[in-house]
């Protein structure tokens, strides 16, 4: 392997100093002259025909400025990255809660905010669909009337014969698993401003955006613009893990709309509540297996079937259902597989991209089921997974063979089982803990309540700690695959001084790209980190690069980066060998020298910036990284899905109280083959976030609807694990060799946060010799096998 | 959203006491960890306070002091404070413990104690300890000064026997002789920043085997923070072996049921609260393993 300078050392994140400090700029830090702020006009109710809107009580009052609907958009007043069905402003229907039919916009907000609920909407309410599994019945509510029926989505997958294949199995498990809707929960809640820059040119919109250039696509055609009279800038981004797309499209169009029209900027910003309530989640799926094995533990055959609820919008749902059918069979050789995805409107808050993109949910299930075949037939996780998982050569559920990469499933499954000595641990719990089904031992009505026990049901304080230890592994397609176009520039300016300019058309979202493109250039131009200062994000300036979504930014950005330092770098080489007169071989680039080991010359990279300059060589470029063919047949679900892959596997050892169904999460060891690690410091945070954000999923956190209303408005009530949750997370990285990208770096971000909530119901199963099915398995879960939720969304504290 | 109001910053109780007395819409501001959140959420308990009184300037109101027989804590006295206090820790360790527990670092730098059992949510985690040691508070307006036993003072949720112009200046607590032992546990859905699902106090003392004091008070799962009487009455004089505390905490849960009725959380909380009450006491008869 090659010996590089900079990657993979610790490398300082260049907005560390910022951040740590207080001093960084996020998008409601910016004030303008004259700006005004937007304020939503809602309805209650989660399905209803809009009669009327009487603004008559605050039209004329001062502190209104201007209400702004739908009215007063100028060109399309519907968007939607695949289906154009979600309204800027709503006008003919409300179909979820969040749904926003005007914006009161003044310069005090907490005017507006009083005035807001004087607004007076007339509407007809309609019946209220909240359950996908209906959504599809003949009777059931039409949520998008121009629309045939609910279907967002139907993605099949065909290989083999899965009859034949249960037919050749000497046992079938049959299994529904179900997860629920999960919020974002950035730290910092939406805010937009949007600048009106006359007729001439246009607007700009300066925002907490995860992808500017597709808010840009949206605000140019909510507002009949060419893509070029609207820039967008993005402020620092206090996070936002798939959730800073649609919503701050849609958010940054109403700023927009309001902007042009009162020709004064307008700022929208959420509060948590307002957060919670119009943005979009993770998808709930339900899902139910079957699945055929032989006595040896070979996997014969898997029949899935798969419903999404997309909830009030297409949003992203049919980029999020593929994801999952191309990967819902897991890492393991099946010959036969029948599966059925399916994504389905219902009145929820609709639901869209989120870190894990479709896989955190099929490795709930799938994972189980492996463990679950262990169990029936005596043999350990680990074996189970030796038996079927992939190897080199290797054919997935869509019929691509693996073989242009290292398929390290087994190496990463390995480290990880030997460094936690999982299968003695997880030998012995299960042994230790076969006690404790018989005292969960649900009762088989559900709504059966036992209030009072009975004596020998207390559980004394040295048998209530149960250790377990799950497993729980993963491969995962890099970058969009057959999903779309996979391009990326980046734009490169080495100055006179040997300082540089960079920036890609992949937008920092916290996840650390900046420092990660800073690295790969330092590392081909010989430069210290320091040198290379990366520009703000801006649509006039970068690039249309695709979103910055699917983990594809190191792969793919780092692919256009490395592109761009090599064509500068190769100028230089010409330049100085023309110089001295040496050739070009001898010429190396290191510690902000450049030197030949020819004429043992060397001077400074700002001198060789000169030389180059001098002989008339551009130190600008725009690097260019295309990724291979990918491909997908409709029908039949086959194809070569994406152009390479990552594994990983976690461990979660953790312990439960099996009289209060409280989980402590001990450890959770992380083995990850990312491919080469650029940004060590990176790719330790995208560990340290993913097992938890995983982790989170399992146990605590969850957005459940009532009527198509979320009860958890609020981080009192929506739980997100803080800091003292996981004692302990250990990662490791394998490095397996690929050809893609920079140096064969690909992704780390999703992989990290898809298994835990997986390995943590292995491990809460062998805690407790119980398999829960329902996620987030929390302490009802553990003790009553349901949730219990509050009958009333009123908070007892008012 | 936060209406405008004033704040005041007396330096003592006695100007605090002055600027309460004849101002019904004025309110104490201690940690502000329930008052600013109250405002928020436009809790109809803050709806018509106009005027904060800041006592965090008044050196008496978060003073902890000890003497042979007492520890006395200001009402205003963060967690904090509380927590990492000797005496606390060494004399009334229940508290020490469920103090340390509530809400985060930050919460508990600015929390005080007087704030958490005025407020009296059920969820109040320094009241079951307080309740178990039989804590008296100090309370005083510009023309009276009266001590009442914490029990006495909470009144239902989110309710007490505080006056408009009266502010809680102190906690007063009676030391124990060497025979009392006691555990708190508290149950919350994670381990940072927990609400609690049900919290427990209990103390006692076991001699020759046999019950001789007991004391049990419960949160979050009861209305209010609060003393089982009914309970501590039927194991006083109880051998102490396990099939005592096995009824001792069926008989809680019964209790409980009674008090309660079946809530939506019921099916979880009343079974959860009789296991934890066995293993509480059961801990506290037979030790730690
Ligand atoms: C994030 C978060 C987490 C929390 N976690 C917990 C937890 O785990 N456990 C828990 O029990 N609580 C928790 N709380 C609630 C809160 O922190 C406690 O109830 C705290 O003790 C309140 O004290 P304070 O000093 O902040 O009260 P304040 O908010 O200042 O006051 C509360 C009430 O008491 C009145 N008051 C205060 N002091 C006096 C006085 N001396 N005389 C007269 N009236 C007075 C005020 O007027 C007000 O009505 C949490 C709160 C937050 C925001």
């Amino acid at each position: 392997m090659k010996k590089f300078n900079v990657v993979g050392k610790p490398v300082t994140r260049q907005d560390a100093y910022e951040k740590a400090t207080g001093t960084a700029l996020y998008a409601d830090d910016y004030t303008f002259p004259g700006m005004l702020y937007g304020v939503m006009v809602r309805v209650p109710a989660s399905h209803a025909i809009i009669d009327r809107i009487d603004y008559s009580a605050v039209a004329g009052n001062p502190a209104v400025t201007a209400i702004v609907d739908h009215n007063d958009i100028p060109a399309q007043k519907k968007v939607g990255p695949i289906k154009q069905d979600q309204p800027i402003f709503s006008w003919e229907k409300i179909v979820t809660p969040g749904d926003v039919v005007a914006m009161l916009v003044g310069q005090n907000e907490t005017e507006l905010l009083q005035l807001r609920d004087k607004v007076s909407v007339e509407f007809t309410a309609l019946p209220v669909l909240t359950d996908p599994l209906k959504s599809m019945d003949p009777d059931a509510p039409r949520i998008h009337p121009q629309y045939e029926n609910n279907a967002i989505v139907h993605y099949p997958l065909r290989k083999g014969d899965p009859e034949k294949g249960f037919a050749e199995s000497d046992y079938i498990i049959e299994q529904t698993y179900t997860t629920q809707f999960i919020e974002h929960g950035y730290i910092e809640p939406e805010a937009v401003i949007a600048i009106p820059l006359g007729k001439a040119k246009g607007v700009k919109i300066l925002g907490s955006i995860q992808n500017p250039h597709t808010t840009r696509k949206v605000v140019a055609l909510v507002l009949g613009l060419p893509l070029t009279k609207v820039r967008v800038v993005q402020a620092e981004m206090g996070g936002s893990f798939g959730g800073k797309d649609d919503q701050m499209n849609i958010l940054s169009a109403r700023a927009a709309v309001a902007a042009v029209k009162t020709n004064r900027p307008v700022k929208i910003r959420f509060n948590r509540e307002e957060s919670i309530l119009e943005s979009y989640k993770r998808h709930p799926y339900h899902m139910h297996y079957k699945v055929g094995f032989t006595n040896e533990g070979k996997l014969k055959s898997m029949r899935i079937h798969i419903t999404a609820d997309g909830g009030a919008y297409a949003s992203m749902s049919p980029f999020v259902t593929w994801r999952t059918v191309v990967q819902a069979t897991g890492p393991y050789e099946v010959e036969n597989v029948f599966t059925d995805v399916h994504a389905v409107y219902t009145n929820n808050p609709y639901t869209g991209a989120m870190r894990g993109f479709g896989s955190p949910q099929p490795i709930f299930a799938q994972e189980q089921i492996m463990d679950e075949i262990a169990l029936k037939l005596g043999m350990s996780p680990l074996q189970i997974r030796e038996i079927n998982g992939f190897k080199t050569g290797s054919v997935t559920a869509s019929g691509q063979k693996l073989d242009n990469h290292e398929v390290n499933l087994s190496t990463v499954i390995n480290k990880a089982v030997e460094e936690t000595n999982f299968v003695e641990k997880w030998q012995k719990n299960q042994k230790d803990n076969a006690d404790v089904a018989k005292q969960l031992n649900f009762a088989n009505d559900s709504e059966a309540n036992q209030f009072i026990l009975t004596k020998d049901q207390l559980i004394a304080p040295d048998k209530t700690w149960r250790k377990g230890i799950g497993l729980a592994a993963s491969y995962r397609g890099c970058s969009l695959g057959a999903e779309g176009i996979d391009v990326t520039s980046a734009y490169l300016s080495v100055q006179l001084d040997g300082s540089a300019y960079l920036l890609c058309g992949l937008a920092e979202n916290g996840q650390g790209l900046r420092t990660t493109f800073c690295i790969v250039a330092a590392e081909i131009l010989g430069l210290t980190v320091d040198k290379i200062f990366y520009l703000e994000q801006d649509t006039a300036i970068a690039p249309d690069s695709g979103p910055t979504v699917a983990s594809r930014s190191t792969l793919m950005g780092g692919g256009a980066v490395r592109n761009a330092a090599e064509t500068i770098r190769e100028r230089m080489v010409r330049s100085v060998a023309d110089e001295w007169k040496v050739s070009a071989d001898s010429i190396t680039f290191a510690n902000n020298t450049v030197s030949s080991s020819e004429n043992n010359k060397s001077v400074t990279f700002a001198d060789a910036c000169g030389i180059t300059y001098k002989h008339k060589e551009n130190l600008a470029t725009i690097g260019f990284y295309q990724a291979p063919e990918v491909s997908w047949e409709e029908e039949t679900g086959q194809g070569s899905a994406y152009f390479t892959y990552v594994y990983g596997c976690q461990i979660a050892e953790i312990t439960v109280n099996i009289a209060t169904g409280q989980v402590y999460v001990e450890k959770v060891t992380a083995v990850h083959d990312p491919g080469t690690v650029l940004n060590l410091q990176g790719a330790l945070g995208q560990v340290y976030g993913g097992v938890t954000q995983g982790v989170g999923y399992g146990i605590w956190e969850e957005i459940s609807v009532h009527n198509g209303k979320i009860r958890e408005m609020n981080l009192d009530q929506y739980l997100l694990p803080t800091s003292k949750e996981i004692d302990d997370i250990t990662a490791i990285f394998i490095e397996g060799k690929d050809e893609h990208g920079a140096w064969g770096a690909k992704s780390l971000g999703e992989p990290t946060l898809e298994l835990g909530a997986a390995a943590v119901a292995n491990a809460i199963q062998n805690a407790t010799g119980t398999r829960f099915y329902h996620n987030p398995i929390n302490l009802e879960e553990i003790l009553l096998n349901r949730k219990l939720y509050p009958e009333d969304l009123k908070r007892g504290s008012l | 959203m936060i209406a405008q109001f004033e704040v005041l910053a007396p330096k003592t109780i006695q100007e605090a006491l002055q600027l309460i007395s004849g101002n019904p819409r004025a309110k104490i501001l201690a940690g502000g960890t329930d008052v600013i959140t109250g405002f928020h959420q436009g809790s109809s308990r803050f709806i018509d306070t106009t005027t904060l009184i800041d006592i965090n300037h008044i050196p008496e109101m978060h003073a902890i002091t000890e003497t042979d027989s007492h520890i006395v804590i200001g009402a205003g006295t963060p967690f904090t404070h509380i927590v990492e206090n000797p005496g606390v820790i060494k004399y009334f360790p229940l508290l020490a413990e469920s103090c340390s527990v509530i809400g985060s670092l930050q919460i508990r730098n600015r929390a005080t104690i007087g704030g958490n059992f005025i407020n009296n949510a059920p969820c109040a985690d320094s009241v079951p300890a307080l309740l178990v040691y039989e804590a008296k508070i100090r309370i005083q307006s510009a023309i009276s000064d009266r001590e009442m036993p914490l029990a006495d003072f909470l009144v239902k949720p989110y309710k007490t026997q505080l006056k408009p112009d009266e502010i809680v200046t102190e906690v007063i607590l009676t030391k124990f002789d060497d025979g009392y032992k006691g555990n708190f546990y508290k149950l919350g859905r994670r381990r940072g920043v927990a609400i609690s699902r049900l919290t427990i106090a209990v103390f006692g003392k076991v001699e020759n085997d046999i019950i001789t004091d007991i004391r049990i008070a419960s949160g979050a799962v009861t209305p209010i923070g609060m003393r089982i009487a009914e309970l501590e009455q039927k194991l006083i004089g109880k051998p102490a072996n396990d099939d005592s505390l096995k009824e001792a905490a069926i008989e809680l849960g019964k209790i409980i049921l009674e008090k309660t009725g079946i809530r939506w959380s019921a099916p979880y909380k009343l079974p959860v609260m009789q296991q934890v009450c066995y293993q509480q006491l059961h801990t506290l008869v037979f030790g730690k393993e």
